[in-house]
């Protein structure tokens, strides 16, 4: 009987070899160990056997089956893994991916919320104002005389209601004092128009960041600590800045502020990047008599003021050297900000 | 302005300080230096030579051999091109080692053969303007072997910028004074004038306030003719063209002092002269022939006669002025006041010399020194004689006032630590300010912008400097604004949006005319809501614009041209309108336009490539707002198609359109341009507020599909809308998922479309039973059924 079992056995494992799929497998595990299956009808012995001969027969029935079940699984795994492989067979890893269609903040937004980003990690808050400004809040409130050169229709576009469109950003200023009361600590980034040929170094349109901090104890050292922080956070710890005393109508004392460029292979050059200073008391007496009270009174509280354009710092990071290309919106100029 | 470091050197001995240190000194003193540029001979080692011997070169036609004598005790022999000399001449000699500039160093070598120990130079070689071609020809009487440099002494000039409140700088005497101060040195005395006596006028008379002084003094007997070489060197090295001696001194005196002077040929002048605002419409002919016509808030200097004779402070007349045939002068010099002559030269878009230093203030003192200086200079220079007293009319104007530095706030701003009491007084007085009392300060009449103590602050912060105040690094703490949450939620959708495959562009606000046809803003446009300037710079931006979709076609255009085939562009910013209503109200709100066309994305291998349709722009402005839904509302615009209110849980927030085809072929579009434009307000209001999130369903869900057949002119929005309506608690999600249409009419008739939509039913309590399903679906289905034109397939 034993031998029966064991001729079994080995027709079976031929069997589970020959396959060469899992039908196959399956057919083969059916033929064996079905219920209609040669070692199923050979265990059907059984009961014919004497006693002493059922444990051995039963052990030899169940070594068949478990041999049987034991090739089946390892042979499942291999034709698995077989097809598996088969799988991917011929398939071409250096093909390029599917494109995704990529896009990309503008430079100008980029080093903007760069330049937010650094200004409220001092404490800065984002402010507003009208682009479309009147003479009082472009101008007066800022100490900028009736007949100072930038009033003029030639740099100014004006509007026939009076009107006119911003030329900087430091209206906000004036807006916002007129409304808050002591701090304020703002910074407007926003566009401001001058009546400029478009040209490689000159836009009509061009973005500027403005900041104003007024509280009752504000001095020069703020201003410069204040700078000199933004501009290494924004072009790196070495990064060297100077104040170059100037003049603005808003500000006094006024500075140009100028940062070291190193750029390999050339020397390094001072280029001009803001211009800050201490608000002008007038600017303030301004304000006192438009909101008709004295929280703003120069006599009580100071302030510094500063303005930097935008495109320029772009030009700067990135070293754009034709500021156009800033408005010309070229794909192949913008899929390097992607 | 144009500074001379040798016309410099006349007030202040700056022989210590090199070009570069001059240029910090001004700089960190808040006077900018835009440049600096050496002028004359380049090197020492150019010297004077004489040809002694030139003959054929063997092997060159056009050369010659030269012997020079360059009085080193033999002859140099240099081989030479030029054929304007002749033996004997002198002419320059750059020895080697020379240094010409441009890296150009001369050496010793061989021309065709021949060794030729130096270069033999033109006059623009060595930094002079060519008079003839070839080589410099020297006078005779200079000794061989001098250094050129010592005959032509070179000039340094400096291009400085002077701000419109040191008017006081616009001078060699000026600036002198400012380098003295700031470099602790000597002011050598000023250039000694004519004494002149002074007598109350009576051959001028006062008519403007624009003229609160004036003075005239009258020299005969000139002869005008050519200024000495030092008087032309002197302008020529600012730049100006020597004129006549005459003229070339009143620039003289403008340049060296700063005030302007005007002479007249007293043989033009009438009797006396008067100085009144010009008549309406009164025609003048200045010196640059231009006819002007004036107006009276301008003021002239005429003479009995009636006519004017100068625009006074900005230019004189064309039949006035000194001529060869001048024999007596009256010299004008007076004090005009500022504002009256800048509104003059803005008016007339006329600027001189003269009205650019009228216009920013000059020094009331300094009225009658130019003049001695100018008179003594034209009785030198051209043999006149001083004819009586220098006549004066009107008062000196007082224009400067002791001015208050309070100490507390002077430390204030400046930082206690940062300045001692002393050095900051002492900065005062090195700038040429002199103490009344402890805090009390007298200005010097050429300081007319230090009238306020914040002035004086600013006087001892620019020369102390910033780099001697320690940087602070403290803060206040600070509300966020509204602004800030605004800003958040635009760079978010920004984001999204470049994420989603999108080019965020920057376009000029300013548009032309012809881009309106290109603008979709939200509110139809009337005439009256445009914004125009009243001066554009050109009529490609000419107005405001109202909508941001012109810009977008407008880079559409242009990436097309340039062969891009994807387009996916956006821009959020500012859009102008004016509300009407005849309050000139203007209104001004960001806005986000979207611009899709062309390839849906960059071609590649695997699949073709398809165009962009309308439901892909619908798909973004779904992914840009997730939690509300989006509808498209058909509404009919001129030069659009499909032109729609884009709505956001049935409220308008933009609108949506394509652009017409005629137009996209004008920009070489070969696949249909699709634009949209949101207002900005109401996409930040729809973004999801701060929000409880909800557990899982706990329950398994089970889902059912419908299958409708819809006539084509149905829209979808009916079955959606329906669908709204539909109040099922177990119904928590449907889709449409299918879309068919059989344009052969044989599993379809062609005027209807079948539509598949899968709905999924959920309980919160327990797990669906197939029945619980059945029932809401079924009521669902009758619901639907009820649509007009429906049929359930």
């Amino acid at each position: 009987m034993s031998q029966d079992l064991s001729s079994l056995t080995q027709d079976g494992l031929a069997a589970i070899a020959a396959a060469t799929d899992e039908r196959m497998l399956d057919d083969a595990r059916i033929a064996y160990l079905g219920k209609k299956g040669s070692i199923t009808a050979a265990s059907a012995q059984m009961k014919s056997l004497p006693n002493e001969e059922k444990p051995a027969f039963g052990a030899a029935l169940n070594e068949a089956r478990n041999t049987i079940n034991h090739a089946i699984d390892e042979k499942k795994l291999a034709l698995q893994t077989a097809a598996d492989a088969k799988s991917v067979e011929g398939i071409d890893l250096t093909l390029p991916g599917r494109q995704i269609p990529v896009g990309a903040l503008h430079p100008i937004t980029q080093v903007k919320d760069e330049a937010i980003q650094i200004l409220r990690r001092m404490g800065f808050a984002l402010a507003d104002g009208p682009e479309i400004e009147d003479e009082f809040h472009c101008f007066d409130a800022l100490n900028t005389p009736a007949d100072h050169p930038a009033r003029n229709e030639k740099d100014t576009f004006y509007f026939d209601s009076g009107k006119l469109l911003r030329t900087h950003t430091s209206s906000v200023q004036v807006r916002n004092m007129e409304k808050q009361t002591p701090p304020v600590k703002i910074i407007a980034p926003g566009s401001a128009y001058r009546r400029d040929e478009i040209d490689a170094t000159h836009l009509s349109v061009f973005t500027q960041l403005e900041g104003l901090f007024v509280d009752k104890d504000v001095t020069l050292a703020d201003l410069k600590g204040t700078l000199e922080y933004f501009y290494k956070a924004l072009f790196g710890p070495e990064t060297e800045t100077r104040f170059r005393p100037h003049f603005f109508p808003f500000t006094e004392p006024s500075f140009e502020i100028d940062i070291k460029l190193v750029a390999k292979g050339q020397e390094p050059k001072w280029i001009e990047v803001a211009g800050c200073g201490m608000v002008d008391p007038a600017v303030f007496s301004a304000i006192c008599e438009s909101r008709k009270d004295e929280t703003f009174s120069p006599d009580n509280i100071t302030g510094f003021a500063f303005g930097m354009g935008i495109d320029r710092l772009a030009m700067i990071k990135w070293g754009i050297r034709d500021i156009r290309a800033l408005i010309e919106n070229d794909t192949r100029f913008l899929s390097q900000f992607a | 302005m144009l500074t001379s470091l040798k016309w410099l050197n006349d007030h202040l001995d700056l022989s210590d300080h090199s070009p570069q240190q001059l240029d910090d000194l001004l700089t960190f003193a808040g006077i900018e230096v835009e440049g600096i540029e050496s002028k004359g001979v380049p090197s020492e080692l150019i010297i004077v030579a004489q040809v002694k011997e030139a003959v054929q070169h063997p092997d060159a036609d056009k050369l010659k051999v030269c012997q020079v004598d360059t009085g080193e005790g033999s002859l140099r022999q240099i081989v030479c091109g030029a054929k304007n000399y002749k033996v004997g001449d002198k002419v320059p000699c750059a020895l080697p080692g020379a240094d010409l500039g441009g890296g150009f160093v001369i050496k010793e070598g061989k021309l065709r053969g021949v060794p030729s120990n130096g270069m033999l130079c033109g006059a623009s070689e060595i930094g002079f303007v060519d008079a003839e071609d070839g080589l410099m020809i020297l006078p005779d009487d200079l000794q061989i072997g001098q250094p050129l440099i010592e005959i032509f002494p070179s000039d340094t000039i400096l291009e400085i910028e002077i701000t419109p409140n040191r008017p006081d700088l616009l001078s060699h005497r000026g600036t002198a004074r400012e380098l003295a101060a700031l470099s602790h040195k000597e002011l050598k005395p000023a250039s000694e004038g004519a004494s002149l006596e002074t007598a109350v006028a009576t051959d001028v008379q006062l008519d403007t306030s624009t003229c609160p002084y004036y003075t005239a003094t009258r020299i005969s007997g000139v002869s005008i003719g050519e200024s000495p070489a030092w008087l032309k060197e002197k302008l020529e090295a600012i730049g100006l063209r020597p004129i006549n001696n005459a003229v070339d001194i009143t620039n003289y005196v403008l340049h060296e002092l700063g005030h302007p002077l005007h002479a007249f040929d007293a043989a033009k002048v009438e009797g006396a002269l008067v100085v009144r605002a010009a008549r309406e419409g009164e025609v003048f002919k200045a010196l640059d022939e231009v006819d002007y016509t004036l107006s009276p808030e301008d003021a002239v200097i005429s003479d009995n006669s009636g006519s004017a004779l100068a625009l006074a402070g900005v230019m004189g007349g064309l039949d006035s002025g000194v001529t060869e045939s001048t024999t007596d002068i009256i010299l004008e010099s007076a004090y005009f006041t500022t504002s009256e002559i800048r509104r003059t030269s803005r008016r007339l878009i006329l600027s001189s010399d003269s009205s650019y230093r009228f216009e920013r203030g000059t020094d009331p003192e300094n009225v009658l020194a130019a003049a001695a200086l100018a008179t003594r200079l034209i009785i030198e220079l051209t043999g006149g004689t001083l004819e009586g007293a220098t006549q004066i009319a009107g008062s000196l104007p007082v224009l400067t006032q002791p001015v208050t530095l309070d100490h507390d706030r002077l430390f204030q701003l400046m930082g206690r630590e940062n300045i001692t009491l002393d050095q900051a007084e002492g900065i005062l007085e090195n700038l040429g300010l002199t103490k009344a009392d402890a805090t009390t300060w007298n200005v010097p009449s050429y300081r007319q912008d230090l009238a306020r103590h914040i002035d004086l602050v600013e006087e001892i912060a620019r020369v102390h400097g910033l780099d001697n105040i320690q940087s602070r690094f403290a803060g206040t703490f600070v509300e966020p604004s509204e602004t800030d949450a605004s800003y958040d939620a635009q760079l978010n959708i920004k984001k999204s949006l470049a994420a989603l495959g999108f080019y965020e562009t920057q376009t000029i606000k300013l548009i032309s005319e012809a881009q309106l046809a290109d603008s979709l803003p939200i509110r139809p446009l009337m005439e009256g809501d445009i914004i125009r300037v009243a001066l554009p710079l050109s009529e490609d931006h000419t107005l405001l614009r109202p909508s941001l979709t012109a810009g977008l076609i407008q880079v559409a255009a242009r990436n097309i041209a340039q062969g891009a085939d994807s387009l996916r562009f956006f821009e959020m910013g500012r859009q102008f309108r004016n509300a009407g209503g005849g309050k000139a109200k203007d209104l001004e709100a960001d806005s986000l336009a979207l611009l899709m066309g062309g390839k849906r994305g960059p071609s590649n291998w695997s699949e073709k490539a398809n165009t962009v349709d309308l439901y892909d722009l619908k798909a973004v402005l779904s992914a840009l707002l997730p939690q509300a839904t989006i509808q498209l509302s058909p509404r009919d615009r001129d030069g659009w198609l499909l032109c729609a209110d884009i709505t956001a849980n049935g409220k308008p927030i933009g609108t949506f359109a394509q652009l017409a085809p005629a137009r996209a072929r004008e920009i070489d579009a070969t696949s249909p341009i699709y634009v949209a434009e949101l207002e900005m307000k109401k996409v930040e209001a729809l973004i999801q507020p701060a929000f409880k999130a909800s557990d899982l369903p706990q329950f398994p869900g089970s889902s059912r599909d419908v299958s409708l057949e819809v006539p084509i002119s149905v829209p979808n929005a009916t079955i959606e809308k329906a669908l709204g309506q539909f109040k099922e608690p177990l119904l928590v999600d449907w889709a449409c998922t299918d879309l068919f249409a059989d344009p052969s009419g044989e599993k379809l008739d062609t005027d209807k479309r079948a539509i598949t939509y899968s709905f999924h039913y959920r309980s919160e309590t327990g797990t669906l039973k197939g029945k619980q399903v059945d029932s809401a679906h079924e009521a669902l289905r009758n619901h639907l059924s009820n649509i007009k034109g429906i049929t359930l397939r």
